[in-house]
């Protein structure tokens, strides 16, 4: 199978003046400015097969944006290899913008006070689309999208979530190999960015596009792409399936139980830590390999109304290897 | 040809945009188009009155001085209706929206710098033009002074539009200013007037530095037949300078250029 | 009282994290006022010329007149009164125990204290380089006029500008186009910024004082120049007094209409 994105040591420096607060801080950091670089990609290496649907997840400022900037040829790098579909992004060759796209959550490039079919009227001659795949490709996407009723109304009178549709619309007519997504599920309502979400997945299984998705929220990915990258301070600190992480770093389970009676908490810790008490309940984590074992000794010795064992949240995982910054090594077993 | 036809092509389309936004706000048209109609007047008026008093200005005739007058004007709405999109650059740049520009296979300069053709000072061209020949005619020109004159003409907006580059390229390195397409618009109204007027050095500078003179000076020059050959071969290599230079500049910013937000 | 004096320290230190853009700025007064001069220059390149009742030490000093008048009078920050209706930025400032109209009134004086400080040295360098021959008053009693005369030709300006920025109450969408047409374009050229209103016939300067853009910076010049007498500069300054009254109830009124059709939406 062929590589749509293929990164190796890849580096980006930003120089950002610092500004001081205050009068005298202002005039400080005019007459002399103090310049700071920051690090915001260090040394990033990974790939993307052709058709891969693959979620970047980080904090604010790991680097998730700008690796996408680098991909779609706004950034220039400082030094590494980076090759999507075969072009050398910063090169921005038409051939190669015409196969990609970039939606960006909160930025825009529908025209503000014009109907948002003024817009794509636009990109059809931008990307030069022929009619006939025009009227199909918009059809097949305003009716996925359901935003029939709304195209002929001002961009500015849409809802966030009708925005953001229309920005998928315009951002897709062109059938693109590879689309770059930064965060756009960001502020929309839930049922919203069910949708976008629903149609993300849709999307790539329809037409085989290569989709790069980032979110700073993990559940956002969750049913979405298989596979995840976590990006914290420039560094990739685990690439893999979503279910390795869990396995990986889930060591431990979740035991809550309510109690019918008052128990002695102290003879409690003996099985496990104790993670929350707000009696009649109680929380408990476990090892994964004792968590049966110690449920059933809960059962046996306390006078218990329920009891659940539960997975650790994905977020309190993902926040996990952030705090450790442990990266366990996988290697990806790539089954086509 | 083919790469021409789809510039033409995108360019008609984001007119049309940018026509119908403008038509969606009737109100606004108008207030802008009288307030420019008003301000073009009110000059007119002040300078008329001004010549009145004085007879004439650095040797030339009222008629001539009002000829500079509106071949500066011609000019300067012609890059205005052309290059309105720059006014509006830097939001751009500062919301990010410049990165979805970026990420599109239509040039970015060819975007930023044409995106959004003005009406209102497309309105305005006609009569412009129509006083110009009346005004023009008066001076009575020969056929070979009228096209050098419209030669020159060319040259002075390729020199407007190497100006409106560089301020592009200068509002991608600085994000902070968004006052320097106003700069350019108060050295280039130096041109209102013959350069003539203005001493030394500063009268040197807007010559051959900013070729403010050469933009609009130069061209009416022509047509009053008081061009010299030295002036006429300048506009042509300052011109070849000034694109090239701001070409060179944009590559430059764009190269520099770092997103707002990451 | 304390807080509008933070307001004035805080509007002041924003022009300068802005310091690009409030140096261009600057630099577009030197810019403008380079055309005027040089016109002038050339005019009264004869030194004996006396034309339109000046000589050419007074139409000189005209012209750097403007440069300060203009930094006292003209530069003002309220322009952004209209954008921040239209947008519905307003609200932010409705829920806060601060008056809108004392605090815009406060970010002009900071503004146009910070304009001064550059004007002044501006003028200094510009006299250094353009060696105008300057007029200067000696008598105190005018110095002290054209100073009140700037003082009200301020609230003047002031009044005009956060008028038309009640526009978008009603037409949001023409925040730009009100101020643009209605300060902008009329004070350009009707003050006596660009050009000493008295090159035009007596008849269009009767009308002209009508209206109160000649007292914004026209007449304040005037009166500094020694051009008009006693009886004149009272009648001037009590007219200027009578524009800030009518005007000040007319902001109210607007102001409190504009305020029930408010509709606070944002982008």
């Amino acid at each position: 199978m062929e590589k749509a994105v293929v990164i190796s040591h890849l580096i980006k420096n930003f120089e950002v003046v610092e500004k001081k607060p205050g009068l005298v801080g202002s005039i400080k950091s005019f007459v002399s400015p103090t310049k700071k670089t920051i690090r915001a990609l260090r040394e990033i290496s990974l790939s993307v097969d052709e058709g891969e649907l693959v979620g970047f997840i980080g904090p604010n400022g790991a680097g998730k944006t700008t690796t996408l900037k680098i991909l779609s040829g706004i950034l220039y790098p400082q030094s590494g290899f980076v090759q999507v579909l075969g072009f050398t992004p910063w090169d921005r060759k038409p051939a190669y913008l015409k196969q990609i796209s970039l939606v960006m959550g909160q930025k825009n490039q529908l025209w503000w006070d014009l109907p948002a079919i003024e817009s794509f009227n636009l990109n059809k001659a931008i990307y030069e689309i022929k009619d006939s795949k025009y009227n199909q490709s918009l059809g097949e996407l305003v009716k996925l999208l359901e935003v029939e009723k709304f195209l002929e109304v001002p961009v500015r009178r849409l809802s966030l979530g009708q925005r953001m549709r229309m920005e998928l619309i315009a951002a897709l007519l062109h059938k693109p190999k590879m689309v770059f997504l930064d965060e756009p599920t960001i502020g929309l309502d839930l049922v919203a960015q069910q949708k976008v979400r629903d149609f993300i997945v849709d999307y790539n299984r329809r037409h085989q596009a290569t989709i790069l998705l980032t979110s700073h929220n993990m559940e956002d990915l969750v049913g979405i792409a298989k596979r995840i990258i976590i990006i914290d301070q420039g560094k990739i600190l685990f690439d893999g399936e979503l279910a390795d992480i869990v396995s990986q770093h889930a060591t431990d389970k979740i035991i809550k139980v309510t109690f019918s009676k008052n128990v002695n908490i102290a003879s409690l810790e003996n099985i496990g830590k104790i993670k929350s008490l707000r009696l009649p309940q109680v929380e408990l984590v476990v090892p994964r390999a004792t968590a049966a074992v110690a449920a059933s000794e809960i059962l046996q010795n306390f006078p218990v109304s329920d009891l659940t064992i539960e997975e650790e949240s994905i977020e309190s995982i993902i926040r996990d290897v952030f705090k450790t910054g442990v990266i366990k090594k996988t290697k990806l077993k790539k089954t086509v | 040809m083919k790469k021409f036809m789809y510039y033409l092509r995108v360019w008609g389309i984001m007119s049309k945009n940018s026509f119908l936004m403008v038509a969606s706000q009737k109100m606004v048209f108008l207030i802008f188009l009288i307030g420019k109609l008003i301000r073009f007047g009110l000059f007119a008026v002040f300078l008329i009155f001004l010549l009145k008093g004085s007879q004439s200005l650095a040797g030339y005739t009222v008629n001539q001085i009002i000829f500079f007058f509106l071949t500066f004007n011609l000019i300067d709405i012609i890059a205005q209706f052309l290059f309105r999109e720059v006014y509006r650059f830097r939001p751009q740049i500062i919301s990010g929206s410049f990165d979805l520009t970026l990420a599109r296979p239509t040039n970015a300069l060819f975007r930023s710098l044409m995106g959004g053709a003005d009406i209102i000072d497309l309105v305005t061209i006609p009569p412009i033009i129509f006083a110009m020949v009346y005004v023009g005619a008066a001076l009575n020109p020969s056929i070979i002074h009228v096209s050098l004159f419209i030669i020159l003409l060319v040259n002075g907006f390729l020199i407007a539009t190497a100006f409106h580059i560089a301020v592009l390229a200068l509002g991608i390195i600085t994000l902070e200013i968004d006052h320097t397409i106003m700069i350019y618009r108060d050295l280039v109204n130096m041109g209102r007037f013959p350069v003539d007027i203005y001493r030394e050095p500063l009268r040197g500078i807007l010559t051959y530095l900013i070729p403010v003179g050469l933009m609009v000076t130069v061209p009416a020059k022509a047509l009053m037949g008081l061009a010299s050959a030295r002036g006429v071969i300048l506009s042509f290599g300052v011109v070849a300078a000034a694109v090239f230079l701001s070409l060179k500049f944009w590559k430059l910013a764009l190269r520099k250029y770092t997103s707002a937000s990451s | 009282m304390k807080k509008y004096w933070s307001v004035f320290k805080i509007s002041f230190v924003q022009e300068f994290v802005y310091k690009a853009n409030f140096i261009m700025w600057r630099v577009r007064n030197v810019f403008q006022i380079f055309i005027v001069f040089f016109l002038w220059d050339s005019i009264f390149a004869d030194p004996g010329r006396e034309l339109f009742g000046y000589n050419r030490a007074q139409i000189l000093t005209y012209v750097f007149g403007i440069i300060v008048v203009k930094a006292f009078v003209l530069s003002a920050r309220a322009v952004d009164v209209a954008g921040e209706i239209a947008d519905g930025r307003l609200t932010n400032y409705l829920l806060k125990p601060i008056g809108y109209f004392k605090y815009w009134l406060t970010r002009d004086l900071s503004s146009k204290a910070l304009n001064f400080a550059f004007a002044t040295v501006e003028v200094g360098i510009l006299y250094f380089i353009l060696r105008p021959p300057l007029f200067l008053q000696v008598s105190p009693i005018y110095v002290f006029a054209f100073l009140v005369a700037v003082a009200l030709a301020i609230l003047i300006f002031f009044h005009l500008l956060f008028i038309t920025g009640l526009v978008p109450f009603w037409y949001p969408e023409a925040a730009w186009g009100a101020q643009f047409l209605f300060v902008w374009v009329f004070t350009e050229f009707l003050s006596g910024a660009t050009f000493p209103l008295d090159i035009l016939p007596i008849a269009i300067q009767k009308g002209l004082y009508l209206t109160p853009f000649p007292y914004l910076v026209f007449f304040p010049i005037q009166v500094y120049l020694g051009k008009l007498g006693a009886i004149e500069i009272v009648k001037g300054l009590g007219i200027m007094a009578a524009w800030i009254v009518f005007l000040r109830f007319t902001t109210n009124w607007l102001w409190h209409k504009g305020l029930r059709v408010y509709r606070a939406e944002g982008r």
